[in-house]
């Protein structure tokens, strides 16, 4: 039953996400994002990461993606601007991400990966705190900072002037 | 060490965040607007008596996500004479008059505090947040402040693309070595690796990580945003981003390399050759560099591709894996901090006082400003690597090393071959300066500051090449992670 889902979900994720990229039309590329998105919660909901799922819809699905999605109904003429690549090399650089899929995936399936011993915990969010406040405390510290230099950077490249 | 008694040894950082918001702080209160670049100085001065205060500290900080070493200590002078100068030399910056100078001096601060994190870097976490984070983030913007400027706009979306997608590669190379070891401390994963039997994956995380920190040091495949970067970006910016964000590429190149990758009896970890993938690298680097800076007009452009072939010669030794490589790229820093800067201050002279940026323009500037020409010269010289200068001493450790080994001879003979080329496009500057007469044979006084920090930085890059004992004897101190 569970399988049957997982790839149900990991279906949808990836359809979409091909919409995405493939789509000449920003807009349908921003309503696909949106079930990408949704797909990757979905994922996360596999891995156990109850906390990490809930807040990828939260912040994702509802509000980054809404953002985008006000953000090309806002702007003149994006909306209706064809995307379609016209790469003279595409039918080589197609080939060449192909065959370094293949690549990676060989790679992927055949090594040993490092297996801990699984923990099924009933809610990791008391893990999650302990990790940000005591153990990766000092990144997310430095987090602000870096949100700082964003919020600025922003507000400078906006102004007009 | 616990994260509460790690606040006593991360002082200097942590007044370098005050600084930043007092830059913001005062740009809000009107009489004291115009103080905000002193207090970004001052800032940096007493981040320096701090940084002094640390130095011989070995200590792991903050649970292990940084570490102070002296390693980290001597990286980040490099940072703070980098920041000084640079915001001191924007103010007298013609082409940034206009420009928002309290927002610019809070992000180069800030750039320069990613640059500390990224230097002390011991966790995944920590590196992709200092590098990629902390550093290119306003860097981008620092690169398209001239917002009326298309040059300047196309460097920072150019920035921006190549930026966000090699620290995708870099962040998914973590991933490998994560699910390899399951570890994100540097030391966690090289003792997860030394039990690792799988080349083919390993291949894959170093081909991935190099993404990421070579962009940062520009290293040929990755360096396409190299060129057109410096040449658009305000000409104090392309200085420090020729030298400070490569500086710290390299620190974290060798840390992540020399910590993770490496066992403890110096050999490479699972068999993997990474120390012959470098020196190709670096071959094609500085080869590339050198071969298209022939051909280029513009200065700064040319002093683009330049600094290309610099990260060459620096990768040269870092295929040999000992102490002594790592040391020969510290003396090369030193010696290309100074060297490389005074040359990009020369550059901000041409063009405040005469707006030239073709070799065209330059065309008799050595008469006119018979001075700085001949410091000019001398720079020239040094990035050449001509005795006696701070930049032949640079290069003869970078040689010693690698000839030392007995590794990789053909790559001492491409590197000196690749001197010899650069000797040539670097004299067309001098020639352009001194052998034609200008048109206006008027003489041009430089802005008191610009002269005085083309001096500043061009007296080390003389006198190292005469006299170096004092930075073989600092940086024999500070080998040590």
């Amino acid at each position: 039953m569970a399988e049957v889902a997982f790839i149900i979900i990991a279906a949808i994720t990836l359809a979409s996400a091909f919409f995405v990229v493939f789509s000449s039309n920003l807009m349908y590329s921003g309503v696909a994002l949106f079930f990408t998105l949704f797909g990757v919660a979905g994922l996360y909901v596999f891995l156990y990461a109850d906390f990490l799922a809930a807040t990828q819809i939260m912040v994702y699905v509802g509000g980054i993606m809404v953002l985008i999605l006000f953000g090309i109904m806002l702007t003149n003429k994006i909306a209706s601007t064809d995307l379609r690549q016209a790469n003279r090399g595409r039918f080589m650089a197609g080939l060449s991400a192909f065959i370094l899929f293949l690549l990676i995936s060989a790679i992927a399936v055949t090594t040993q990966w490092h297996t801990g011993s699984p923990q099924f915990l009933d809610t990791t969010v008391a893990k999650l705190g302990m990790m940000i406040l005591y153990q990766y405390l000092l990144p997310f510290e430095v987090a602000s900072i870096l949100l700082l230099a964003a919020l600025i950077g922003a507000a400078l490249l906006s102004r007009k002037k | 060490m616990s994260n509460f008694s790690s606040i006593a040894f991360y002082l200097p950082e942590l007044l370098l965040v005050l600084t930043i918001l007092a830059v913001i702080v005062v740009d809000l209160i009107p009489g004291l607007k115009r103080f905000n670049w002193i207090i970004a100085l001052a800032g940096i001065v007493f981040t320096g008596v701090l940084l002094y205060g640390d130095s011989g500290v070995s200590e792991s900080l903050y649970l292990g996500t940084i570490a102070s070493d002296p390693f980290a200590y001597f990286f980040k002078w490099i940072f703070l004479i980098a920041g000084f100068f640079t915001i001191l030399v924007s103010r007298h910056t013609h082409a940034l008059r206009g420009a928002d100078l309290p927002e610019y001096n809070a992000l180069l601060l800030i750039v320069v505090f990613g640059l500390f994190l990224m230097a002390s870097a011991t966790n995944l976490v920590t590196v992709y947040l200092g590098m990629i984070e902390t550093v290119s983030l306003p860097s981008y913007v620092l690169a398209g402040i001239l917002k009326n400027d298309r040059k300047s706009n196309e460097a920072s979306l150019k920035y921006v693309i190549f930026g966000a997608f090699s620290s995708g590669l870099m962040v998914y190379g973590f991933s490998w070595l994560y699910g390899l070891t399951g570890s994100m401390s540097l030391s966690g994963i090289q003792q997860g690796l030394a039990g690792v039997q799988e080349p083919l994956a390993l291949y894959m995380a170093i081909l991935l990580v190099l993404a990421g920190f070579g962009y940062k040091i520009s290293m040929v495949p990755f360096h396409f945003w190299t060129p057109d970067v410096y040449e658009g970006s305000p000409t104090p910016i392309t200085g420090f981003l020729s030298v400070a964000p490569k500086a710290a590429g390299f620190a974290i190149l060798m840390r992540f390399f020399y910590s993770v990758f490496t066992t403890n009896s110096l050999t490479t970890i699972a068999g993997v050759d990474w120390l012959t993938l470098i020196a190709l690298l670096s071959a094609v680097t500085m080869t590339f560099g050198n071969l298209i800076a022939l051909q280029q007009e513009n200065v700064k452009r040319m002093l683009a591709f330049s600094s290309i072939a610099h990260a060459g010669y620096m990768l040269m030794a870092l295929s040999i894996l000992s102490p002594d490589a790592i040391k020969a790229v510290m003396v090369y820093l030193t010696m290309y901090l100074f060297m490389n800067m005074g040359a990009f201050f020369m550059v901000i002279f041409a063009e405040n006082q005469l707006n030239a940026h073709t070799l065209e323009d330059w065309k008799g500037l050595g008469r006119k400003a018979p001075f700085l020409g001949a410091l000019m010269v001398i720079l020239m010289m040094s990035l050449t690597g001509l005795p006696p200068s701070a930049g032949f001493v640079g290069k003869l450790y970078l040689f010693a090393v690698v000839i030392a080994s007995k590794k990789f001879y053909w790559l001492a003979i491409v590197g000196v071959l690749n001197s010899v080329v650069s000797l040539f496009y670097y004299f067309r500057i001098v020639k352009a300066m001194w052998l034609f007469s200008p048109a206006d044979p008027k003489p041009v006084k430089a802005d008191s500051v610009i002269g005085l920090s083309i001096l500043l930085f061009t007296i080390p890059a003389l006198l190292l090449g005469i006299y170096w004992t004092p930075i073989i004897n600092l940086i024999d101190k500070s080998i040590g992670f």
